[in-house]
């Protein structure tokens, strides 16, 4: 019985369902041969949190990675993914960087 | 009063951040550095059917109750539908948003944009926030 509650209590936790909130696409460059991605996301519990502020952390991750150079075509993608009392929230960005 | 009161700091103790929409524009580091800038805007919201929820809960004649519940059910019925957040009574708040970044950015280059809907919410109240980052190429 209690292997049963368990493996039921495992299954429920681990199959999050995800949500997508919002999804954004900038101009596609010519040149796609450098494709970079950065993600960021927060835990919540119960969905209590008091900032948003891991929505930067996706961008200083692009930054970081077309230093001197220009990002274009750029994906923004945020989901939430629900867990049994916890919430996962996520920014997936991807981008073309271009140094020329 | 002592329900009130309860009900006024367990308002006021979860004030919370919702975030509904993201959206990064394209960022060019190849013309100079790069200056962070912000603009944000927010509009007091407030579910009037939640209060009625809780106003029918509180009072304590049956008539007046049922009253609240009325007008509660009236109140969710007229703000059904799709929406982002709770009503505001203002709906041209985010409307200079873009006047005001760009007076932060002497050079008028500006890269980076972030535009971010959220909210905080302190139960049926809630501050409807729209959110301008984005850097100044110096």
């Amino acid at each position: 019985m209690s292997r049963f509650l368990i493996a039921l209590v495992a299954l429920v936790t681990l199959s999050g369902c995800v949500s997508l909130n919002s999804v954004s696409l900038t101009q596609v460059p010519n040149d796609r041969n450098n494709l970079i991605s950065s993600t960021a996301h927060d835990w919540l519990f119960l969905g209590f949190t008091s900032q948003n502020d891991f929505v930067e952390e996706a961008v200083n991750g692009l930054k970081e990675q077309c230093k001197g150079g220009k990002l274009t075509g750029i994906l923004t993608k945020h989901q939430t993914t629900a867990y049994v009392l916890v919430f996962k929230r996520e920014i997936i960005a991807s981008g073309y960087c271009n140094k020329a | 009063m002592y329900k009130i009161t309860l009900y006024g700091i367990l308002l006021l103790m979860t004030a919370c951040a919702r975030l509904d929409h993201v959206q990064i524009s394209d960022i060019d580091q190849s013309q100079g550095s790069l200056k962070p800038i912000s603009v944000k805007v927010s509009e007091f919201a407030i579910e009037l059917a939640v209060i009625a929820d809780v106003s029918s809960r509180l009072a304590t004649n049956h008539n007046t109750q049922n009253s609240l519940k009325e007008i509660r059910d009236i109140l969710a019925l007229m703000n059904m539908g799709p929406r982002t957040g709770n009503p505001v009574f203002n709906d041209n708040y985010a409307e200079n948003v873009l006047e005001q970044l760009y007076a932060q950015c002497p050079t008028g280059k500006i890269t980076g944009l972030r535009s971010t809907r959220e909210a905080t919410t302190y139960g049926a109240v809630s501050g409807e926030i729209v959110r301008l980052n984005a850097f100044c190429i110096i």
